[in-house]
């Protein structure tokens, strides 16, 4: 009989227990150690958007807005926002009191600079999304208004950091952007600012004391340490020498490990912006993977949850087609391709392709990713797969120049391939498969996949602002080419974020770790 | 074979010699029947990853994708000696004819080749191999290729001071005298007469070029489509804390191999050049 | 004035040796596939023609070879060695930040190697077979004949991972911003394992050929003389032996140094050691051009040096040497 009521209380005691522990006021002061790695090239955003620029940058840089985990906006520099029923004007209200670094207020002017004249020319991925505006308008200190030649429902996607930084206009206009010396002392609005960087050491950020969101940021400092090595940085993370560590800092195989430790907690949070997808392309130019039921096969023949487990030891998730489940207009109902090596036979038995005496039907080269242990893992395994059902892979090993020649110039057979979505289809996913995009140019459709009814549905969705219609046009997209297999999407990649339990709110929205860390706050040690 | 029994002779006096040529003809017989015995690939994933030594399936363990250990060592002894072998023989050729050449001629020929043997003698040999292999893509023919070029100027400059030495002999200008076409007079009168001191070298060669290609794989510029002991402690290197049979036991291997060619070069040495050997050059 | 000739001689070969260098180098590195501006582009996250163009221009790969050529020999010499596009910097501030620890590292092990081979080498010397001098040999056998990563990897194993005495990694215990004494302390319990690693190989090589050198020496005719005089042992090992095998040692050291730096890549990849060797491994697989024509011309550079200063400094010890050779 006391049972339920022991229970209850007990749920009671805990929920009071973890609200207090909510509850608890977020404190100032601390310093924070956290991994960078590689070292950033630099600190601005708006001429280098690697993940490690991003992370540190993002610090310095804001933009107009942030996501959070459902890829919502949510306020930045802009406190409000709205769209006008053509879809074709987007209106952002600015948040007022805010300061450079170098103490010059910050106001419209700075967004229309941004946007018109900096981003144009120095952001390869912003410039189509900025050109598609007709026109940029302040329409008073903290008004801006941005009129587009035609709707584009993603736009209100492409303001997070590293896609659009907002650079203070006293400081470039008229100048040559890439070799300004600014870009050593970055000057932005965020919540720190640069103090000192030893190269090939540490980037020591400090609170930026104007920061417009009075009283935040909470942390005094933040130090990124350069620990170029997977094993000093899993020490690192261990010892307590190190607080935070995202992306690949990691490598898989110690993740268990570290998971069990007491003082760390881990998230796979805050990449749901970025989105990230691995894949096995194929070079459609050349037989045999010119034939869908070649692609079908070698699809069969992976058996991608040995993969997910033990390559990438469960950091991961099983991908059904060419968008990734976090992005919108995800749809899951899509042909499944099961691992069935049997399958996989029977579908090149009936192209024809029978084994030889050799047991080969077929022999075909494999660019191996040139970013790391975990690709090259993959590379093994996906030769062993397929020799298994007769297809004689040949890895071909690269530096990452030599890798992108080949891939961009359609020198390779198949590789595989990791990219981002960016938070929507028509940022992040259509360029890898409209005809339009074949180009000789990395992260195009390289592989030369085009069907005429892809084209047209990616175009129409693009425009379309009737979100019915939009997620219509995407499911028919997906299922298009789940059946035709243009590449085979192996992994929706999951990173872990490990956190010492000193720190919270560090993980508070889909841009994760790239984010301002203006809520960041320490608990004081018992 | 009187001859024959004098030097065998001679090269078993040495007892390390002897040690190292047992272990050498082992390690020799896996590379040419181990595969017979492990005739699965050893890239194939048959266990489970992380799996301790010792175990009756696996008597070194897996490595991090599930391979077997055993498996990568037998297979890789193939590779390992195949390279060492070969880019020996190449880096022999190059350094032979160049070192003849210098050495017969003399005079301004010497001068250039011995002046472009330095210049490459001067280039810091393992960074060389690093940048050789890593811009023409790894592979076994860039590998090789890279070994043997930094490894031909000490094989040149050896058969210089030979052929410095025999081109004096009485023999030899007689043949000069004779009007004996150089190419004649160098490969049959002067060369086997240089023979033993480049065995000698030779075999020491083929064991800095095992531990050359070792390293290269270390840093993960070897063939990607060949499983050798470098790789396999290159790939085990950070997983080092959990797992340490994945690389220690493809260095043991590495370390014997090694450690048996220089010991029969040792045993060569005494039982080709009677006279002191020449410790260090 | 014989000496000076000598002297400028050499210098004279090790300048035309660097401008060799640094041509080969050229020539080799832009003979390979691949194009830079690719692989900035796609680290940008797109890669257009446009952009491609821009970056191109910027860094003078729009220009031909034999330009490219003229420009970067021209600007070595007056010490500029290029930008790199990747770090976004001076290729020269990069080496000169990593060429410290380098230099310590390599230094290290040098006096590491020649000081306790040396010594081995003359104790199994003079205990010819006795088990010290068989353990001592096979020591040597063994050192060398090991990959010389794998040793570090056994050495972190043991000192860092079993018995937890010795850092693995790094240079400097992260996050600690030490001072003075204490940083000094931090830095060389750092030191012991790359060094003591790096050192081995090379310890064993000096063992071996000093106890050899020795050996020979003892049989020498100026040795049995002295032992004639009545000479205490002692003293005969000290000056006459100790002196005459150890010189050529020496030199063969001085000469070998270069080798260490080549050593210092794999020794540096063990334990992320932030020098040279790491950034020529990094500018390797990242192909990144100008900052490894920088390595490649630094270490080099530093060969030469070394074998000039070996040079000179032997003809100042030993008359007998034959300037001029």
């Amino acid at each position: 009989m006391l049972r339920p009521i022991v229970r209850a209380a007990l749920v009671a005691f805990v929920v009071l227990l973890a609200s207090g522990a909510s509850a608890q006021a977020p404190q100032r002061g601390g310093t924070m150690n956290i991994i960078i790695s590689p070292e950033p090239p630099t600190l601005m955003l708006g001429i280098n958007q690697t993940t490690p620029a991003a992370i540190v940058g993002g610090k310095i840089y804001e933009s107009l807005l942030r996501y959070d985990f459902d890829l919502k906006p949510m306020p930045g520099l802009a406190k409000s926002w709205e769209i006008s029923p053509d879809g074709k004007t987007y209106t952002f209200k600015l948040q007022e009191n805010v300061k450079w670094h170098d103490g010059v207020p910050f106001t419209a002017d700075d967004v229309v600079f941004t946007a018109k004249k900096y981003l144009v020319e120095t952001h390869p991925r912003s410039r189509p999304i900025m050109q598609r505006a007709e026109d940029v308008i302040a329409a008073d200190p903290h008004t801006v208004v941005f009129k587009l030649k035609e709707p584009f429902a993603p736009f209100i996607m492409a303001w997070e950091p590293s896609t659009a930084p907002i650079v203070p206009k006293h400081i470039y206009d008229g100048t040559d952007y890439r070799a300004h010396p600014a870009n050593q002392k970055p000057i932005g609005t965020g919540p720190f600012k640069l103090a000192e960087w030893v190269r090939g050491s540490h980037i020591h950020l400090v609170r930026f004391d104007d920061y417009w969101q009075k009283g935040k940021p909470y942390l005094d400092a933040i130090y990124y340490r350069v620990l170029p090595d997977a094993s000093a940085r899993v020490v690192a993370m261990e010892t307590g020498q190190a607080h935070l560590s995202a992306f690949a800092d990691i490598e898989t195989f110690e993740v268990p490990r570290l998971k069990a430790l007491p003082h760390l907690d881990l998230t796979t949070k805050g990449y749901e912006y970025l989105a990230q997808m691995v894949w096995l392309d194929f070079n459609l130019r050349t037989p045999p993977m010119n034939d869908r039921r070649f692609r079908q096969a070698v699809y069969h023949a992976m058996d991608r949850n040995f993969i997910k487990d033990r390559i990438w030891f469960g950091l991961g998730k099983l991908a059904t087609g060419p968008i990734h489940s976090s992005i919108p207009h995800y749809d899951q109902n899509v042909p499944k391709y099961s691992y069935d090596p049997k399958k996989a036979e029977a579908l090149l038995d009936e192209m024809g392709l029978k084994r030889g005496p050799d047991g080969v039907r077929a022999k075909v080269t494999l660019d191996a990713l040139p970013y790391g242990d975990v690709y090259k893992r993959l590379a093994e395994y996906t030769k062993q797969a397929l020799g298994r059902v007769g297809v004689d892979v040949t890895i071909r090993t690269a530096d990452v120049a030599t890798w992108g020649d080949r891939v961009k110039n359609w020198d390779y057979e198949m590789t595989h391939q990791v990219l981002s979505q960016l938070g929507h289809p028509a940022l992040g996913v259509s360029r890898l498969y409209v005809s339009s995009n074949i180009r000789k140019v990395l992260f195009s459709n390289v592989n030369g996949y085009s069907n005429p009814r892809v084209d047209e549905l990616f175009d129409q969705a693009a425009v379309e602002v009737d979100d019915a219609k939009r997620q219509a046009m995407y499911s028919e997209i997906q299922k298009i080419l789940v059946e035709d297999v243009p590449v085979a999407w192996i992994l929706e990649l999951d990173f872990p974020t490990f956190i010492n339990k000193q720190f919270r709110n560090v993980v508070t929205s889909s841009i994760g770790v790239r984010d301002t860390f203006a809520d960041v706050y320490m608990v004081p040690q018992k | 074979m009187h001859g024959a029994r004098d030097f065998w002779k001679r090269f078993s006096r040495n007892k390390g010699a002897v040690v190292g040529l047992a272990i050498l003809v082992l390690v020799l017989a896996t590379a040419i029947f181990g595969p017979l015995l492990f005739p699965t690939s050893p890239w194939e994933m048959t266990g489970a990853p992380f799996q301790r030594p010792f175990d009756p399936e696996f008597p070194l363990g897996t490595d991090t994708l599930g391979r077997d250990v055993l498996s990568g060592i037998v297979h890789g002894a193939r590779v390992s000696l195949l390279i060492g072998f070969v880019a020996t023989l190449v880096a022999v050729i190059v350094g032979v004819i160049l070192g003849a050449l210098a050495g017969y001629y003399g005079g301004i020929i010497d001068d250039l080749l011995m002046r472009f043997t330095e210049f490459f003698q001067t280039i810091p040999s393992f960074v060389f191999a690093v940048v050789l292999v890593a811009i023409f893509t790894p592979s076994i023919a860039s590998i090789v290729a890279a070994i043997a070029i930094v490894s031909w100027p000490a094989v040149a400059r050896l058969v210089r001071g030979e052929f410095l030495t025999l081109r004096t002999r009485e023999f030899v200008q007689a043949s000069v005298v004779l009007g004996q076409p150089a190419r004649h007079i160098i490969f049959v009168e002067i060369l086997p007469n240089a023979v033993s001191p480049i065995i000698v070298a030779g075999s020491l060669m083929v064991a800095t070029a095992i531990l050359t290609e070792s390293s290269l794989s270390f840093l993960g510029l070897g063939d990607p489509n060949l499983m050798s002991w470098g790789f396999m402690i290159g790939a085990a290197r950070t997983v080092i804390r959990t797992a340490w049979w994945m690389s220690f036991f493809p260095g043991l291997a590495i370390l014997l191999t090694v450690l048996a060619l220089n010991l029969v070069g040792e045993g060569l040495n005494d039982a080709l050049n009677p006279r002191l050997s020449r410790e260090g050059r | 004035m014989q000496r000076l000739q000598f002297i400028a001689q050499r210098v004279l070969k090790g300048v035309v040796v660097l401008l060799g260098i640094i041509v080969l180098n050229f020539v080799l590195v832009r003979l390979a596939p691949g194009d830079p501006a690719t692989v900035m582009a796609g680290e940008a996250g797109a890669a257009d023609e446009l952009f491609l163009q821009q970056l191109r221009k910027e860094f003078g790969l729009d220009k031909p070879l034999h330009e490219q050529l003229v420009v970067y020999v021209k600007n070595v010499v007056t010490l500029d060695l290029g930008f790199s596009y990747r770090q976004q910097r001076p290729v020269s501030d990069l080496l000169m930040e990593r060429a410290p620890a380098t230099l310590l590292l390599t230094g290290a092990a040098f006096v590491l190697s020649l000081v306790v081979g040396v010594a081995l080498g003359v104790f199994a010397s003079m205990l010819v077979g006795r088990w010290s001098d068989s353990l001592i040999t096979v020591f040597a056998l063994f050192f060398y004949a090991t990959p010389i990563f794998w040793v570090g990897l056994m050495g972190v194993l043991l000192f860092s991972v079993t018995l937890g005495w010795l850092p693995s990694f790094g240079m400097y215990t992260v996050g600690a911003n030490l001072k003075g004494a204490a940083l000094a302390f931090d830095v060389s319990r750092h030191l012991v394992l790359p060094a003591l690693t790096l050192a081995l190989f090379h310890m064993a090589v000096y063992a071996r050929m000093t106890r050899a050198s020795m050996l020979e020496m003892k049989d020498q005719d100026f040795v049995r003389t002295a032992r004639a005089k009545g000479l205490p042992e002692s003293r005969i090992v000290r000056v006459h032996i100790l002196r005459n095998a150890v010189l050529p040692v020496i030199t063969i050291a001085g000469v070998k140094a270069g080798y260490l730096i080549g050593g210092s890549i794999v020794v540096e990849t063990v334990f992320a050691w932030p020098g040279i060797g790491r950034l020529a491994f990094e500018a390797v697989l990242q192909r990144d051009y100008n900052v490894l024509l920088g390595v490649f011309f630094l270490t080099s550079f530093m060969v030469i040096a070394f074998n000039l200063i070996t040079d000179v400094v032997y003809s100042l010890i030993d008359p007998r040497i034959e300037l001029g050779a």
